[in-house]
């Protein structure tokens, strides 16, 4: 059986592992809702207001499936 | 991060409370209840500012809900309002110099940083699109027709009633917890006023995810309440 000092260490792993591939997901997602945002207001420059409100709720959306890797992270280290 | 736990003993079984919660959940509330009551004074044809302020807010939830439903959307205002201001406020209000204020133990942050405040949010969101299906469909908002399709979509909606709540709760709960932690983290690496654009950030994550938060409630509603042909 592995002691409690080393579960605890590879716990702290696990949550770098955790965030990290979490993170890379939102920066993909953020991303491509970026390349979209490009896109629409380099062809219809008047909609630039109304498409980065939407950008915004895009980009919320995939930023918060890195913050449940994070939720997973933090509870992994005992932050809560 | 910590709480103020408080037991309770109720009827043979032990309750923790998390009072600081409670307390910042109160204030918000209560700024809430005070902006509303000097809103409503007065009301005029020519609007002072305060009620321009508030007639422009209102604007912004019929504006959202004319796009996101397309009937019968004036009875949700009053439930899709009152959570944007609440979640609003209580996002703000982390922004505050709570810190100053010492307790027994635990400190005082966002009432949105616990996250039985955010579940017991998403789980009012469910119970009133379950609500609003039923008034809308009958009991066809559970039983479609009786065939492979009807049944597999009849599992899928049954398992989205657990993933909706969560994936709501926890979304608002990372966000706000996460920029706890930030500003935790940039305050123990050295500088005093690191944390400021960290601050300024998390001005602009309140308004979002209060937004997003409404903008899901109203994409639920308007999915079970809409009556397909």
């Amino acid at each position: 059986m592995v002691d409690t000092a080393t579960v605890t260490e590879f716990a702290k792993l696990g949550a770098g592992i955790a965030i990290g591939f979490g993170a890379v997901g939102a920066g993909l997602g953020i991303g491509v809702a970026t390349k979209g945002l490009m896109d629409a207001v380099s062809r219809q420059p008047e909609v630039a207001g109304k498409a980065f409100g939407f950008f915004l709720l895009g980009a919320a959306l995939a930023e918060a499936c890195a913050l449940y890797g994070f939720v997973i992270a933090a509870k992994l280290v005992g932050l809560f | 991060m910590e709480h103020w736990i408080y037991s309770l003993n109720l009827f043979g079984k032990t309750f923790t409370v998390n009072l600081d919660t409670i307390f910042t959940m109160w204030f918000a509330m209560l700024v809430l209840i005070i902006f509303a009551f000097f809103a409503t004074r007065k009301l005029s044809i020519v609007p002072s500012k305060l009620q321009a302020a508030s007639e422009a807010l209102m604007n912004f939830f019929y504006g959202t809900l004319d796009t996101m439903m397309p009937s019968k959307n004036r009875q949700h205002v009053p439930f899709v309002a009152s959570l944007f201001l609440f979640i609003l406020f209580a996002n703000l209000m982390g922004q505050l110099p709570l810190r100053i204020i010492h307790l027994k133990s635990g400190e005082l942050a966002s009432p949105t940083n616990d996250i039985n405040v955010t579940a017991s949010l998403a789980i009012l969101v469910l119970i009133y699109y379950i609500t609003a299906g039923l008034i809308a469909k009958k009991w066809k908002f559970f039983i479609h027709e009786f065939s492979f399709q009807g049944i597999i979509m009849f599992l899928v909606e049954l398992l989205e009633m657990f993933t909706r709540p969560l994936s709501l709760a926890i979304r608002l709960f990372a966000n706000i917890f996460a920029g706890e932690v930030l500003i935790s983290i940039c305050l123990g690496i050295s500088a005093k006023f690191l944390p400021l654009p960290v601050m300024f950030f998390e001005l602009i994550v309140a308004f979002i995810q209060a937004t997003v938060f409404m903008m899901l409630t109203i994409a639920y509603v308007s999915s079970a309440a809409s009556v397909e042909e």
